[in-house]
Protein backbone atom coordinates (compact mmCIF):
# COMPACT_ATOMS: atom_id res chain seq x y z
CA UNK A 1 0.00 0.00 0.00
CA UNK A 2 2.80 2.39 1.14
CA UNK A 3 4.52 2.00 -1.93
CA UNK A 4 1.35 1.98 -4.34
CA UNK A 5 1.17 5.41 -2.36
CA UNK A 6 4.71 6.41 -2.84
CA UNK A 7 4.61 5.65 -6.84
CA UNK A 8 1.22 7.74 -7.12
CA UNK A 9 3.37 10.36 -5.30
CA UNK A 10 5.62 10.51 -7.80
CA UNK A 11 3.87 10.66 -10.80
CA UNK A 12 1.90 13.53 -9.57
CA UNK A 13 4.83 15.79 -8.78
CA UNK A 14 6.61 14.36 -11.86
CA UNK A 15 3.46 15.56 -14.04
CA UNK A 16 3.25 18.90 -12.06
CA UNK A 17 6.91 19.23 -12.53
CA UNK A 18 6.98 18.47 -16.58
CA UNK A 19 3.15 20.46 -17.00
CA UNK A 20 3.10 22.37 -19.90
CA UNK A 21 3.96 26.34 -20.19
CA UNK A 22 1.00 28.73 -19.43
CA UNK A 23 0.23 30.97 -22.11
CA UNK A 24 -2.52 33.94 -21.64
CA UNK A 25 -3.95 35.41 -24.95
CA UNK A 26 -3.35 39.14 -24.63
CA UNK A 27 -4.89 40.37 -27.98
CA UNK A 28 -8.93 41.33 -27.78
CA UNK A 29 -9.74 38.68 -29.85
CA UNK A 30 -8.11 35.52 -31.62
CA UNK A 31 -8.48 32.39 -32.67
CA UNK A 32 -7.28 28.81 -32.12
CA UNK A 33 -6.30 27.49 -35.55
CA UNK A 34 -6.25 24.04 -36.88
CA UNK A 35 -2.85 25.03 -38.70
CA UNK A 36 -0.01 27.20 -37.98
CA UNK A 37 -1.94 29.56 -40.90
CA UNK A 38 -4.30 32.47 -40.09
CA UNK A 39 -5.78 31.77 -43.16
CA UNK A 40 -6.15 28.28 -41.96
CA UNK A 41 -9.58 27.39 -40.20
CA UNK A 42 -10.56 28.29 -36.85
CA UNK A 43 -11.07 25.67 -34.30
CA UNK A 44 -12.31 27.99 -31.47
CA UNK A 45 -12.64 31.95 -31.27
CA UNK A 46 -10.70 33.10 -28.19
CA UNK A 47 -10.76 36.34 -26.19
CA UNK A 48 -8.39 38.48 -24.00
CA UNK A 49 -7.28 36.49 -20.63
CA UNK A 50 -7.95 32.79 -22.19
CA UNK A 51 -5.44 30.66 -20.89
CA UNK A 52 -4.03 28.40 -22.81
CA UNK A 53 -1.51 25.07 -22.24
CA UNK A 54 1.60 25.17 -24.10
CA UNK A 55 2.24 22.06 -25.74
CA UNK A 56 4.98 22.87 -28.43
CA UNK A 57 6.78 25.71 -30.24
CA UNK A 58 6.89 25.61 -34.05
CA UNK A 59 9.22 28.59 -35.42
CA UNK A 60 6.41 31.60 -34.28
CA UNK A 61 3.74 29.91 -33.78
CA UNK A 62 2.45 27.94 -30.23
CA UNK A 63 0.86 24.28 -30.35
CA UNK A 64 -1.74 24.90 -27.53
CA UNK A 65 -4.65 23.36 -25.75
CA UNK A 66 -7.45 25.23 -24.48
CA UNK A 67 -9.10 25.25 -21.31
CA UNK A 68 -11.58 22.12 -22.85
CA UNK A 69 -9.06 20.38 -24.62
CA UNK A 70 -9.18 21.57 -27.91
CA UNK A 71 -5.56 21.71 -29.46
CA UNK A 72 -4.87 24.03 -31.84
CA UNK A 73 -2.49 26.75 -32.85
CA UNK A 74 -1.55 30.15 -31.96
CA UNK A 75 0.99 33.35 -33.14
CA UNK A 76 3.16 33.86 -30.60
CA UNK A 77 2.22 37.47 -31.25
CA UNK A 78 -1.06 36.54 -29.63
CA UNK A 79 -0.15 35.08 -26.14
CA UNK A 80 2.43 35.99 -23.35
CA UNK A 81 3.73 33.60 -20.84
CA UNK A 82 1.39 33.66 -17.52
CA UNK A 83 2.75 34.29 -14.19
CA UNK A 84 0.15 31.70 -13.06
CA UNK A 85 0.10 27.45 -12.78
CA UNK A 86 -2.03 25.44 -14.71
CA UNK A 87 -4.86 25.33 -12.68
CA UNK A 88 -5.26 29.10 -13.91
CA UNK A 89 -6.77 27.45 -17.02
CA UNK A 90 -9.95 26.35 -14.96
CA UNK A 91 -12.39 28.13 -15.38
CA UNK A 92 -14.00 30.35 -12.72
CA UNK A 93 -10.45 30.58 -11.36
CA UNK A 94 -9.65 34.11 -12.47
CA UNK A 95 -7.52 36.57 -11.42
CA UNK A 96 -6.37 40.17 -12.33
CA UNK A 97 -2.82 38.98 -14.11
CA UNK A 98 0.17 41.07 -13.21
CA UNK A 99 0.24 42.98 -16.29
CA UNK A 100 -3.56 44.14 -16.04
CA UNK A 101 -2.80 45.57 -12.49
CA UNK A 102 0.37 47.15 -14.30
CA UNK A 103 -2.45 48.58 -16.01
CA UNK A 104 -4.75 49.52 -13.61
CA UNK A 105 -1.97 51.72 -12.15
CA UNK A 106 -1.11 53.71 -15.31
CA UNK A 107 -3.08 56.16 -17.00
CA UNK A 108 -3.54 55.04 -20.69
CA UNK A 109 -7.05 53.16 -20.24
CA UNK A 110 -10.59 53.37 -21.28
CA UNK A 111 -10.93 55.53 -18.30
CA UNK A 112 -9.14 58.16 -19.51
CA UNK A 113 -10.49 57.81 -22.91
CA UNK A 114 -13.99 58.28 -21.59
CA UNK A 115 -12.98 61.45 -19.86
CA UNK A 116 -11.09 62.74 -23.49
CA UNK A 117 -14.49 61.82 -25.33
CA UNK A 118 -16.64 65.14 -26.10
CA UNK A 119 -13.27 67.18 -25.31
CA UNK A 120 -12.25 69.70 -28.24
CA UNK A 121 -9.12 68.34 -29.89
CA UNK A 122 -10.69 64.78 -29.70
CA UNK A 123 -12.98 62.60 -32.61
CA UNK A 124 -13.56 59.80 -30.88
CA UNK A 125 -17.06 59.74 -32.70
CA UNK A 126 -14.84 58.70 -36.30
CA UNK A 127 -11.98 56.39 -34.40
CA UNK A 128 -15.19 53.88 -33.20
CA UNK A 129 -16.35 54.01 -37.41
CA UNK A 130 -12.25 53.23 -38.27
CA UNK A 131 -12.60 50.30 -35.45
CA UNK A 132 -15.65 48.83 -36.91
CA UNK A 133 -13.61 47.51 -39.88
CA UNK A 134 -13.15 43.55 -39.58
CA UNK A 135 -12.07 41.30 -42.44
CA UNK A 136 -13.61 37.90 -42.17
CA UNK A 137 -10.50 35.10 -42.69
CA UNK A 138 -13.10 33.87 -45.72
CA UNK A 139 -12.46 37.15 -47.87
CA UNK A 140 -9.20 38.12 -47.15
CA UNK A 141 -8.22 34.79 -48.54
CA UNK A 142 -10.42 35.31 -51.89
CA UNK A 143 -8.55 38.21 -52.26
CA UNK A 144 -5.42 36.81 -51.65
CA UNK A 145 -6.45 34.22 -54.17
CA UNK A 146 -8.05 36.59 -57.20
CA UNK A 147 -5.01 38.89 -56.84
CA UNK A 148 -2.18 36.07 -57.00
CA UNK A 149 -0.98 37.12 -53.70
CA UNK A 150 0.83 34.97 -50.92
CA UNK B 1 8.24 5.35 4.59
CA UNK B 2 11.23 6.71 4.65
CA UNK B 3 11.51 6.87 0.82
CA UNK B 4 8.13 8.58 0.78
CA UNK B 5 9.39 11.39 3.36
CA UNK B 6 12.46 11.96 1.28
CA UNK B 7 10.81 12.43 -2.25
CA UNK B 8 8.35 14.71 0.32
CA UNK B 9 11.00 16.98 1.09
CA UNK B 10 13.01 17.09 -2.11
CA UNK B 11 9.33 18.47 -3.56
CA UNK B 12 9.44 20.72 -1.01
CA UNK B 13 12.88 22.27 -1.76
CA UNK B 14 12.17 22.07 -5.46
CA UNK B 15 9.08 24.50 -4.74
CA UNK B 16 9.84 26.35 -1.78
CA UNK B 17 10.94 30.11 -2.19
CA UNK B 18 11.74 32.30 0.36
CA UNK B 19 8.49 34.46 1.62
CA UNK B 20 8.25 37.59 0.23
CA UNK B 21 6.16 40.71 0.52
CA UNK B 22 4.51 40.98 -3.09
CA UNK B 23 3.33 44.44 -2.40
CA UNK B 24 6.63 45.69 -1.48
CA UNK B 25 7.87 43.66 -4.55
CA UNK B 26 5.47 44.89 -7.17
CA UNK B 27 5.93 48.34 -6.18
CA UNK B 28 9.38 47.84 -6.39
CA UNK B 29 9.03 46.59 -10.01
CA UNK B 30 7.26 49.56 -10.85
CA UNK B 31 10.10 51.88 -9.59
CA UNK B 32 12.36 50.20 -11.66
CA UNK B 33 9.78 51.67 -14.80
CA UNK B 34 9.87 55.07 -13.13
CA UNK B 35 14.22 54.26 -13.78
CA UNK B 36 14.11 52.93 -17.33
CA UNK B 37 10.82 54.29 -18.55
CA UNK B 38 11.38 53.17 -22.70
CA UNK B 39 8.59 52.56 -25.31
CA UNK B 40 8.93 49.40 -24.88
CA UNK B 41 7.01 48.70 -21.17
CA UNK B 42 4.03 50.22 -22.53
CA UNK B 43 1.95 47.46 -22.67
CA UNK B 44 -0.05 46.27 -25.40
CA UNK B 45 -3.41 47.37 -24.26
CA UNK B 46 -1.69 50.64 -22.99
CA UNK B 47 -0.65 51.37 -26.75
CA UNK B 48 -4.18 50.71 -28.08
CA UNK B 49 -5.54 53.26 -25.89
CA UNK B 50 -2.92 55.76 -26.90
CA UNK B 51 -3.52 54.72 -30.74
CA UNK B 52 -7.11 55.59 -30.49
CA UNK B 53 -6.41 59.02 -28.52
CA UNK B 54 -4.02 59.56 -31.21
CA UNK B 55 -6.16 58.79 -33.92
CA UNK B 56 -8.86 60.91 -32.85
CA UNK B 57 -6.86 63.40 -32.50
CA UNK B 58 -5.46 63.48 -35.97
CA UNK B 59 -9.33 62.64 -37.09
CA UNK B 60 -10.53 66.07 -35.25
CA UNK B 61 -7.73 68.10 -37.58
CA UNK B 62 -8.41 66.13 -40.81
CA UNK B 63 -11.82 65.16 -41.54
CA UNK B 64 -12.28 60.61 -41.94
CA UNK B 65 -13.45 60.49 -45.40
CA UNK B 66 -16.24 57.15 -44.89
CA UNK B 67 -15.80 55.83 -48.17
CA UNK B 68 -16.85 51.97 -47.40
CA UNK B 69 -15.98 50.49 -50.89
CA UNK B 70 -12.51 51.88 -50.54
CA UNK B 71 -12.12 51.35 -46.58
CA UNK B 72 -12.51 47.88 -47.41
CA UNK B 73 -10.22 47.58 -50.50
CA UNK B 74 -7.36 49.33 -47.76
CA UNK B 75 -7.86 47.21 -44.88
CA UNK B 76 -7.96 44.15 -47.31
CA UNK B 77 -4.71 45.29 -48.56
CA UNK B 78 -3.44 46.08 -45.36
CA UNK B 79 -4.10 42.94 -43.75
CA UNK B 80 -2.65 41.02 -46.52
CA UNK B 81 0.42 42.56 -45.66
CA UNK B 82 0.27 42.79 -41.62
CA UNK B 83 -0.10 39.04 -41.27
CA UNK B 84 3.64 39.02 -42.77
CA UNK B 85 4.69 41.56 -40.67
CA UNK B 86 6.88 40.82 -37.34
CA UNK B 87 3.96 41.70 -35.46
CA UNK B 88 0.75 39.88 -36.90
CA UNK B 89 -1.52 39.96 -34.17
CA UNK B 90 -1.96 43.01 -32.47
CA UNK B 91 -4.43 44.28 -29.14
CA UNK B 92 -7.39 45.09 -31.77
CA UNK B 93 -5.85 43.83 -35.31
CA UNK B 94 -4.76 46.55 -37.97
CA UNK B 95 -7.10 49.19 -38.90
CA UNK B 96 -6.39 51.51 -42.11
CA UNK B 97 -8.93 53.98 -42.96
CA UNK B 98 -9.48 57.53 -45.22
CA UNK B 99 -8.70 61.29 -44.57
CA UNK B 100 -10.60 63.59 -46.84
CA UNK B 101 -7.42 65.76 -47.66
CA UNK B 102 -6.14 66.66 -51.15
CA UNK B 103 -2.35 66.71 -49.25
CA UNK B 104 -0.68 63.15 -49.87
CA UNK B 105 0.03 61.91 -46.57
CA UNK B 106 -0.02 58.66 -44.49
CA UNK B 107 0.16 58.32 -40.79
CA UNK B 108 0.79 55.42 -38.65
CA UNK B 109 -0.93 55.59 -34.85
CA UNK B 110 0.28 53.06 -32.43
CA UNK B 111 -2.12 50.01 -31.65
CA UNK B 112 -2.33 49.54 -35.84
CA UNK B 113 -4.30 52.84 -36.80
CA UNK B 114 -2.84 53.65 -40.22
CA UNK B 115 -4.24 56.88 -42.20
CA UNK B 116 -4.18 57.68 -45.60
CA UNK B 117 -5.45 60.92 -46.92
CA UNK B 118 -7.00 61.20 -50.54
CA UNK B 119 -4.16 63.02 -51.56
CA UNK B 120 -2.10 59.72 -51.50
CA UNK B 121 -4.10 57.50 -52.36
CA UNK B 122 -4.58 59.21 -55.84
CA UNK B 123 -1.03 59.07 -56.61
CA UNK B 124 -0.99 55.05 -56.75
CA UNK B 125 -1.61 54.23 -59.86
CA UNK B 126 -1.69 50.08 -59.02
CA UNK B 127 -2.43 48.19 -56.05
CA UNK B 128 1.32 47.42 -55.44
CA UNK B 129 1.92 50.71 -54.62
CA UNK B 130 -0.65 51.35 -52.94
CA UNK B 131 0.66 48.19 -50.69
CA UNK B 132 3.97 50.13 -50.53
CA UNK B 133 2.88 52.99 -49.00
CA UNK B 134 0.40 50.70 -46.44
CA UNK B 135 3.53 48.54 -45.85
CA UNK B 136 5.84 51.49 -45.27
CA UNK B 137 3.55 52.46 -42.15
CA UNK B 138 3.05 48.70 -40.99
CA UNK B 139 6.66 48.77 -40.57
CA UNK B 140 6.35 51.59 -37.63
CA UNK B 141 3.95 50.10 -36.08
CA UNK B 142 5.73 46.94 -35.95
CA UNK B 143 8.73 49.18 -34.65
CA UNK B 144 6.62 50.65 -32.35
CA UNK B 145 8.40 54.01 -33.01
CA UNK B 146 4.99 55.87 -32.89
CA UNK B 147 5.24 55.24 -28.60
CA UNK B 148 8.85 56.34 -29.12
CA UNK B 149 7.61 59.84 -29.95
CA UNK B 150 6.87 59.74 -26.18
CA UNK B 151 8.72 62.12 -24.05
CA UNK B 152 10.73 59.56 -21.74
CA UNK B 153 9.89 62.15 -18.69
CA UNK B 154 6.32 60.91 -19.27
CA UNK B 155 6.70 57.74 -18.47
CA UNK B 156 8.81 58.51 -15.91
CA UNK B 157 6.14 60.88 -14.04
CA UNK B 158 3.52 57.41 -14.26
CA UNK B 159 6.50 55.34 -12.96
CA UNK B 160 6.35 57.48 -9.81
CA UNK B 161 2.62 57.39 -9.73
CA UNK B 162 2.90 54.05 -10.14
CA UNK B 163 5.20 53.25 -7.44
CA UNK B 164 3.40 54.92 -4.97
CA UNK B 165 -0.39 54.58 -3.78
CA UNK B 166 -3.34 53.51 -6.53
CA UNK B 167 -3.75 56.43 -9.02
CA UNK B 168 -6.68 55.20 -10.82
CA UNK B 169 -7.71 58.25 -13.21
CA UNK B 170 -6.71 61.06 -11.33
CA UNK B 171 -6.12 64.83 -13.40
CA UNK B 172 -2.47 64.32 -13.60
CA UNK B 173 -2.47 60.76 -15.13
CA UNK B 174 -4.70 62.18 -17.70
CA UNK B 175 -2.69 64.86 -18.27
CA UNK B 176 0.41 62.85 -18.46
CA UNK B 177 -2.08 60.46 -20.88
CA UNK B 178 -2.64 64.20 -23.20
CA UNK B 179 0.70 65.33 -23.11
CA UNK B 180 2.08 62.06 -24.25
CA UNK B 181 -0.83 61.62 -27.11
CA UNK B 182 0.22 65.27 -28.31
CA UNK B 183 3.73 64.05 -28.61
CA UNK B 184 2.90 61.93 -30.56
CA UNK B 185 0.35 63.74 -32.71
CA UNK B 186 3.31 66.14 -32.97
CA UNK B 187 5.86 63.95 -34.73
CA UNK B 188 3.20 62.33 -36.69
CA UNK B 189 1.80 65.70 -38.21
CA UNK B 190 4.73 67.95 -37.80
CA UNK B 191 7.66 66.78 -36.20
CA UNK B 192 8.62 63.11 -38.66
CA UNK B 193 10.29 60.67 -37.31
CA UNK B 194 13.86 60.06 -37.63
CA UNK B 195 15.71 59.34 -40.61
CA UNK B 196 17.08 56.22 -38.93
CA UNK B 197 13.71 55.18 -38.03
CA UNK B 198 12.41 55.76 -41.85
CA UNK B 199 15.08 54.09 -43.34
CA UNK B 200 13.98 51.30 -41.41
CA UNK B 201 10.61 51.38 -42.57
CA UNK B 202 11.27 51.67 -45.77
CA UNK B 203 13.93 48.65 -45.58
CA UNK B 204 11.11 46.50 -43.51
CA UNK B 205 8.23 47.47 -46.27
CA UNK B 206 10.43 45.81 -49.34
CA UNK B 207 10.92 42.68 -47.29
CA UNK B 208 6.63 42.86 -46.38
CA UNK B 209 5.89 43.43 -50.19
CA UNK B 210 7.90 40.36 -51.32
CA UNK B 211 6.67 38.33 -48.57
CA UNK B 212 3.11 39.07 -49.28
CA UNK B 213 3.62 38.62 -53.44
CA UNK B 214 3.50 42.26 -54.28
CA UNK B 215 6.35 44.16 -56.40
CA UNK B 216 8.78 45.77 -54.16
CA UNK B 217 9.39 48.33 -56.98
CA UNK B 218 6.34 49.79 -56.16
CA UNK B 219 8.43 51.60 -53.26
CA UNK B 220 10.52 53.34 -55.54
CA UNK B 221 7.52 54.05 -57.85
CA UNK B 222 6.15 55.63 -55.24
CA UNK B 223 9.00 57.41 -53.85
CA UNK B 224 9.87 58.89 -57.68
CA UNK B 225 6.36 60.02 -57.52
CA UNK B 226 6.91 61.70 -54.16
CA UNK B 227 9.80 63.37 -55.08
CA UNK B 228 8.27 64.83 -58.16
CA UNK B 229 5.78 66.98 -56.01
CA UNK B 230 8.18 67.61 -53.36
CA UNK B 231 9.25 70.50 -54.74
CA UNK B 232 6.23 72.07 -55.41
CA UNK B 233 4.00 70.97 -52.43
CA UNK B 234 6.46 72.09 -49.30
CA UNK B 235 4.02 70.24 -47.07
CA UNK B 236 3.86 66.95 -48.74
CA UNK B 237 5.65 64.58 -46.88
CA UNK B 238 7.09 67.49 -44.94
CA UNK B 239 7.28 64.84 -41.95
CA UNK B 240 9.78 62.80 -44.36
CA UNK B 241 13.37 62.96 -44.97
CA UNK B 242 13.77 63.85 -48.84
CA UNK B 243 12.53 61.78 -51.26
CA UNK B 244 15.83 61.62 -53.16
CA UNK B 245 17.68 60.28 -50.35
CA UNK B 246 14.92 57.41 -49.44
CA UNK B 247 15.31 56.67 -53.19
CA UNK B 248 19.01 56.05 -52.93
CA UNK B 249 18.70 53.45 -50.11
CA UNK B 250 15.74 51.85 -51.56
CA UNK B 251 17.74 51.16 -54.89
CA UNK B 252 20.34 49.60 -53.00
CA UNK B 253 18.42 47.57 -51.16
CA UNK B 254 16.23 46.29 -53.98
CA UNK B 255 16.74 43.03 -55.88
CA UNK B 256 17.58 43.72 -59.47
CA UNK B 257 13.95 42.60 -62.13
CA UNK B 258 10.67 43.24 -60.65
CA UNK B 259 8.12 41.02 -59.37
CA UNK B 260 5.83 41.47 -62.36
CA UNK B 261 3.28 38.26 -61.44
CA UNK B 262 0.18 38.78 -60.79
CA UNK B 263 0.25 42.28 -61.13
CA UNK B 264 -2.10 42.66 -64.11
CA UNK B 265 -4.24 40.34 -62.21
CA UNK B 266 -4.87 43.05 -59.45
CA UNK B 267 -5.36 45.78 -61.56
CA UNK B 268 -8.93 45.55 -62.41
CA UNK B 269 -10.08 45.50 -58.91
CA UNK B 270 -7.68 48.05 -58.04
CA UNK B 271 -9.43 50.57 -61.02
CA UNK B 272 -12.75 49.41 -59.47
CA UNK B 273 -11.91 50.73 -55.84
CA UNK B 274 -9.44 53.46 -56.36
CA UNK B 275 -9.39 55.17 -59.44
CA UNK B 276 -13.57 55.92 -59.54
CA UNK B 277 -13.87 55.72 -56.14
CA UNK B 278 -17.96 56.56 -55.43
CA UNK B 279 -18.56 59.30 -52.57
Amino acid sequence: MKQKLSLLFLLATSALLLAGKVLVVKVLRSNLLAKPDFLSASLAPMQKGAKLELIEMQGNWYLVRNAVGLKGYVHQTAVAESKTNLSGIIPGKKGASEEELALAAKGFNEGNEKKLRGSKGYNFADVDWVMDWNIANTALAAFIREGKLK
Amino acid sequence: MKKLLLICLCFFLLSWKPPINLSKLSKAKKGLELVSGAAHKISEEEEYYIGRAVTANILSQYPLWKNSEVTRYLNLIGKVLALKSARPEIFAGYHFCLLDSDEPNAFSAPGGIILLTRGIVAMAENEDELAAILAHEIQHVVAKDPLKAIKSQRLKALGTFAAGEAIGSSDQVLNIFQDSIMDISGTLLQKGYSRKQEKNADLGAIELLKAAGYDPQALLAMLQKVKAIEKKKAKAFSAHPSASKRIAYVEDNLDQGSVKSGKSSRLPRFNRFVSRPKN
